[in-house]
């Protein structure tokens, strides 16, 4: 039976000699059951943690972790019914694929032929039948790695962690596991927590994205949400290929009105919008929202440096007048060559104003009177 | 160094040729050295002395095969008996050796203590010591328990020489173990004990299989500890006994040289069969 999970302030710190790491800062999350959660963040943000204390391979130095009702804070691994797929993958190299997999069964007392015949039925989900009997050491990567799978499936776990499963595979075999694991989540009854420092991943597998920067929670959000409604700097980043570009802006009073003056353009707001007068904002901007010519309101030219052909669109990575990075993503910059200056545009909407602090203070696409739509779909997210 | 295609002043082909000569001598000079006083200590055991020194002089091609050596040592001296001894007292420490470098080097890399790198710097400390600096205050040890001539004794004693090595090795093995093994079996619900025997001892195997191979080397090879530890002859290892055997005029070339050859016999055969081990766990040791 899948269950929810939740997390209540919960806290891990590790000692080595003397110093204090706060691995995971006080992070409160609901996991719905039957869910397909993702934790996303740079190494080190605390998201590996935050699954070993699901497992309970940590204890957390103080909060709570339930699994529905039931407080499982301190309960051990052998305790709690999860199942986890291992980054390093971890088969036993003594144990055939068929061992390997029922290994967990076979601790829990299942008899050798319900084994064998679950055994089999997961095999055959995974198309990896013609491996049973072979040493894990013959197999290739994407096949050790079903194979991992397999053994922590086949147990019907109420929940199925999975720790950046992926990242010693090439990205063929990416694209494949990722289809082969929500397929399994949809037919099994169970909770997926995945980790993962890949944005991709995150972004197409989950209903929901837990983004993590310092052990601190930054944002947790369908994929969708958290692409269009970033609620920071940070996460406007992180979530997009490539990524947001920001420019540093003043806030100047123009013709009556407010408007956010950058290297070589300035953006006029519409009335009421709050931005601290006369401060200093950051103006948030996808590459894949700019128009290659004059068609947005707000024109700026970008010093082309590098042109990347991803096939029918093409990334061009360039700066401003004063040097600020500046991406943009096009299928009409074919010609686009180093040394080039490319004119670009936008509109209001299709940025996002940050404070000084990295907090988004306004979305354009949500002040914008004459552009309420979203101008692009989270498409532009995957390559 | 200089090996672009053959450019050099020889070429690439020679140069391998040289290599391969160079190899070939090398092996050559060391097989002398240790294949020439095994080929003797052979054809003495097995010829009778009065082969052996037929005609004045020594007979090195063996002619008349005969186990005349071996049965005056069966008939009038305790060769046997010293024989057992070494077996009952190596396997003893062999064992003993082995189980504590598993749990030692189990613990060191699985568990965190106070005073853990302190521990670890004295297992290899105690390395250092000779046997003949351990073997003077241990018969002060034993002689205050009661426990000289005993084959108990002398397998603890045996232990403390080779264990430090042992824990060592099995030590860096664990190392190379990698932990999520362990925690994978843990979440699938196997308790530490299981996981140790499902998982570790079968991935460790290499690195005992090792540590088991030095442990008996060590103690197989015993003179110090045994010369001290045991006192009455019918306790002396099969190595305390030989050495003896030369003091005697009743026993001669011949004889000492048959029971040389049963000395080899059970380090032969570990080598033999184990080799493929060893060579594994002295790799990840850093000993290759």
């Amino acid at each position: 039976m899948a269950t929810s999970i939740h997390l209540d302030t919960v806290r891990k710190e590790f000692r080595t000699l003397g110093n204090t790491h706060v691995a995971v800062d006080d992070l409160s999350l609901d996991i719905p059951e039957g869910s397909f959660t993702t934790f996303v963040g740079p190494s080190g943000c605390g998201k590996t943690t935050t699954l070993r204390m699901l497992a309970g391979l940590e204890t957390p130095t103080s909060g709570t972790v339930s699994f529905g009702d039931e407080d499982v804070t301190d309960l051990p691994p052998q305790e709690r019914n999860v199942s986890m797929v291992f980054q390093s993958i971890a088969l036993y190299p003594h144990m055939s694929v068929r061992e390997n997999i029922g290994y967990g069964l076979k601790i829990h007392g299942v008899p050798k032929a319900e084994r064998d015949e679950r055994i089999d039925e997961a095999a055959e989900v995974l198309q990896i039948e013609a491996q049973l009997e072979k040493m894990p050491a013959e197999l290739s990567g994407g096949q050790q790695q079903r194979v991992a799978l397999g053994g922590a499936f086949v147990q019907d776990p109420d929940v199925l962690l999975l720790d950046e499963p992926m990242s010693d595979l090439d990205a063929k075999l990416k694209s494949d596991l990722r289809v082969e694991i929500q397929r399994l989540h949809q037919e099994l009854d169970t909770t997926v927590v995945y980790v993962t420092h890949d944005q991709t991943e995150a972004m197409t597998m989950s209903d929901q994205v837990v983004l993590l920067r310092d052990g601190e929670l930054a944002q947790v959000d369908p994929p969708k949400q958290l692409f269009d409604y970033p609620n920071s700097e940070y996460v406007a980043q992180f979530i997009g290929m490539p990524s947001t570009n920001v420019v540093d802006c003043a806030v100047e009073e123009r013709d009556g009105g407010t408007a956010l003056v950058g290297p070589g353009f300035a953006l006029s707001l519409p009335a009421g919008v709050d931005v601290s007068p006369a401060g200093r904002v950051r103006l948030g901007i996808r590459p894949q929202y700019l128009d290659v010519g004059s068609a947005g309101a707000c024109r700026l030219s970008v010093d082309v440096e590098v042109v990347e052909t991803l096939g029918t669109e093409s990334v061009v990575h360039g700066r401003l007048e004063d040097g600020t990075p500046f991406d943009v993503v096009s299928d009409a910059v074919d010609d686009a060559v180093a040394g080039d200056r490319l004119d670009v545009s936008f509109d209001l909407a299709d940025a996002f104003v940050f404070g000084e602090d990295g907090e988004t203070i306004l979305f354009g696409s949500e002040r914008a009177g004459e552009r309420s739509s979203s101008p692009a779909g989270a498409g532009g997210v995957t390559p | 160094m200089a090996t672009s295609s053959g450019r050099g002043l020889v070429s690439h082909d020679t140069q391998k040729r040289l290599q391969r000569i160079a190899v070939y001598l090398t092996a050559l000079l060391i097989s002398v050295f240790t294949i020439i006083p095994v080929y003797v200590m052979v054809v003495i055991a097995i010829q009778s002395p009065a082969t052996t020194f037929a005609g004045g002089r020594v007979n090195l091609l063996p002619t008349e095969p005969s186990l005349r050596n071996f049965l005056v040592l069966l008939g009038s001296t305790d060769t046997v008996r010293y024989f057992v001894n070494s077996l009952v007292v190596t396997l003893g420490s062999t064992v003993l050796s082995t189980t504590i470098a598993v749990a030692a080097g189990y613990g060191l890399t699985r568990f965190d203590f106070t005073g853990k790198s302190l521990a670890a710097r004295a297992v290899l400390f105690s390395y250092m010591f000779s046997p003949i600096v351990l073997a003077i205050p241990l018969y002060v040890v034993f002689s205050t328990l009661g426990l000289l001539n005993s084959h108990f004794a002398l397998t603890l004693a045996l232990t403390a020489i080779s264990a430090p090595f042992c824990i060592w090795l099995m030590w860096q093995y664990f190392q190379t173990v990698p932990i999520a093994l362990e925690e994978s079996a843990w979440v699938r619900g196997a308790s530490r004990w299981r996981t140790v025997r499902d998982v570790v001892l079968p991935v460790a195997r290499p690195g005992y299989i090792s540590a088991a191979i030095f442990a008996f080397a060590v103690a197989w090879n015993d003179f110090t500890m045994a010369r001290v530890v045991m006192s009455r002859d019918e306790m002396y290892t099969i190595t305390v006994g030989a050495s003896l055997f030369l003091d005697r005029v009743s026993i001669g070339w011949g004889e000492t040289m048959a029971v040389s050859l049963l000395i080899s016999i059970p380090p032969f055969l570990i080598a033999l069969f184990l080799q493929r081990y060893l060579l594994q766990g002295f790799s990840v040791g850093g000993l290759e």
